[in-house]
């Protein structure tokens, strides 16, 4: 237990000090959404809710999957690279543990970016909602990066091609899967591929929840599927590394 | 058995490179053990495999009497391994106090930082430090937990002389309150300095495993010179017992033995016509060159 929160607190301390995360995980998402909504005005109508709201939950989803995939993963796949990982095998501290520390980090940062997206939202385009519906979709947006988190070890797995591949998959799952341009305008085969991608997923809850409806077990099963699909290949992946030879 | 490290019968194959093979040793506490071979003789893979890095292919390694991959048995234990850097964007200070976060009664970090001499870098970016603090601050993480045995994976490489003597006197001073270490090198004279154990090995195996000195006599063995007088018969001198081999240089005679107190009243008391003796021990040096080479011819 101390041993989990002496890595997490150094892992929040780390990130405080990485500019690379405040200007382009955190910065992203915040410049995107005071761009494009200037460019659509804050009042358009959107399945069911307001441009402004809408859109503030998709950057939230953004920032979350960015800190996942660029951040954790990218750091991961540094410190293997580094034999920092390995070292830590050494000390009390439990494979368990050490995932478990990187897990909370995670989390800890998804409910900062979350809350500075939500902030950014509410001062710039006075979006207001009630408390209730503000805490719900906040749980939901911070409980449902986890399987991001799962994302994000299994590109730390990726080694040097880490920092290509986090970048390529955070293009990709964002764009795919409706955060930069809302599924409903998309074509027809943009739509039925935005089905299939773990970001629309994360996003629709909170999406229905602007909109007054509720979660739908079905997101909440896609998602699961996809943690459970992330952690078998990275877990696939950790075996393959272990039977290498030493020097 | 009061043993830090047991090795039953074990073997640690890679595909088809056998690094490890039927290795059985114990390491009991309290002694100071040098693991000393050339580059590729299986001494990493045995303290991975020590530390529950690696599971061997075949036997049974034991760490403080359980399975060595359990976090649980790393609680007592310092390690220094190769090939590690510190992530960045932590001080000294902070990567100290992480490790220190790992164990359940860490000591000071003052204490830690003056023991690796790092005082004045303790708000130094921990990545950022040249290549023998680096190792200087892994010595550091290391002593964090206080342990009761030390791990050291060719622990002086890049360190330069003054970190070295600072380094081996903070190792004796360990060594002294009843700790126990195992280090590898490929130094001999650290192995000799401070261990009461070398184990060598090569190709695998262990080769040679016996207190330095008894390493030193009997794979290096002693060296008695003198200057022969005319009357000397070298091919009887080569004949005697406890006699390794005979080197002449002019009336100069150098023969390298296994008992140079016997060779030396045999040849007295047989009245060789011999002059300015001079006995000196061979180095480990000696003993490691002639060890590795000789298993070498071999294979």
């Amino acid at each position: 237990m101390k041993a989990m929160f002496s890595q997490w607190k150094a892992e929040l301390l780390r990130t405080a000090r990485d500019r690379r995360f405040f200007l382009l995980t955190l910065g992203m998402p915040i410049a995107f959404y005071l761009i494009f909504i200037n460019q659509q005005g804050g009042n358009v109508k959107i399945a069911g809710t307001f441009w402004g709201e809408y859109f503030m939950v998709s950057m939230a989803a953004f920032g979350v999957l960015g800190s996942s995939v660029n951040t954790l993963g990218v750091r991961l796949a540094a410190e293997r690279k580094s034999g920092w990982v390995r070292f830590l095998r050494t000390t009390p501290l439990s494979s368990v543990g050490y995932a478990l520390a990187k897990t909370l980090t995670q989390l800890t940062l998804s409910l900062f970016i979350v809350i500075v997206i939500f902030a950014v939202a509410h001062f710039s385009q006075n979006v207001d909602l009630a408390p209730v519906r503000w805490l719900e979709i906040l749980a939901w947006l911070w409980l449902g990066s986890l399987p991001f988190a799962a994302l994000g070890v299994l590109i730390g797995m990726a080694g040097n091609a880490a920092q290509v591949l986090g970048t390529l998959v955070y293009l990709v799952l964002s764009m795919l899967g409706g955060l930069m341009t809302p599924v409903q305008v998309l074509p027809k085969t943009m739509q039925q591929i935005a089905r299939w991608m773990p970001t629309y997923h994360f996003a629709r809850p909170a999406w229905n929840l602007l909109a007054g409806r509720s979660v739908q077990w079905s997101d909440v099963a896609i998602l699961l599927a996809y943690s459970m699909l992330f952690i078998a290949l990275a877990a696939l992946m950790q075996r393959r590394v272990d039977s290498r030879p030493e020097e | 058995m009061d043993a830090i490290v047991e090795m039953i019968d074990v073997a640690k194959e890679f595909g088809r490179k056998q690094a490890v093979r039927n290795v059985s040793l114990a390491i009991a506490r309290g002694s100071a053990v040098a693991l000393l071979g050339p580059n590729g003789a299986g001494k990493t893979t045995s303290i991975a495999m020590m530390l529950g890095l690696l599971r061997p292919t075949r036997g049974q390694v034991r760490l403080l009497g359980g399975d060595p991959g359990s976090p649980r048995q790393h609680v007592r234990l310092g390690v220094m391994l190769q090939n590690v850097s510190v992530p960045d964007r932590l001080t000294v200070a902070e990567t100290i106090n992480l490790f220190r976060g790992f164990y359940p009664a860490p000591l000071p970090t003052l204490r830690l930082l003056s023991a690796a001499g790092l005082k004045d870098d303790a708000r130094t970016m921990a990545n950022r430090l040249s290549g023998g603090k680096m190792r200087r601050l892994q010595f550091a993480l290391a002593m964090a937990g206080d342990p009761q045995a030390l791990f050291l994976d060719e622990p002086t490489v890049g360190m330069d002389v003054t970190s070295r003597r600072q380094f081996w006197d903070e190792l004796r001073g360990f060594i002294a309150s009843g700790k126990t270490l195992l280090l590898t090198t490929h130094d001999l004279q650290e192995a000799d300095m401070v261990a009461d154990r070398v184990i060598v090995m090569n190709e695998g195996t262990i080769v040679a495993d016996a207190p330095p000195e008894r390493i030193k006599m009997e794979f290096g063995g002693r060296q008695l010179s003198f200057a022969a007088g005319p009357g000397v018969d070298l091919a009887q001198l080569n004949r005697l017992p406890d006699v390794l081999s005979v080197h002449t240089a002019g009336r100069k005679v150098t023969v390298r033995t296994t008992d140079s107190d016997a060779l030396l009243r045999r040849l007295i008391q047989g009245e060789w016509d011999i002059s300015d003796i001079q006995v000196t021990g061979a180095g480990l040096e000696d003993a490691f060159v002639r060890l590795t080479t000789e298993m070498g011819d071999h294979a």
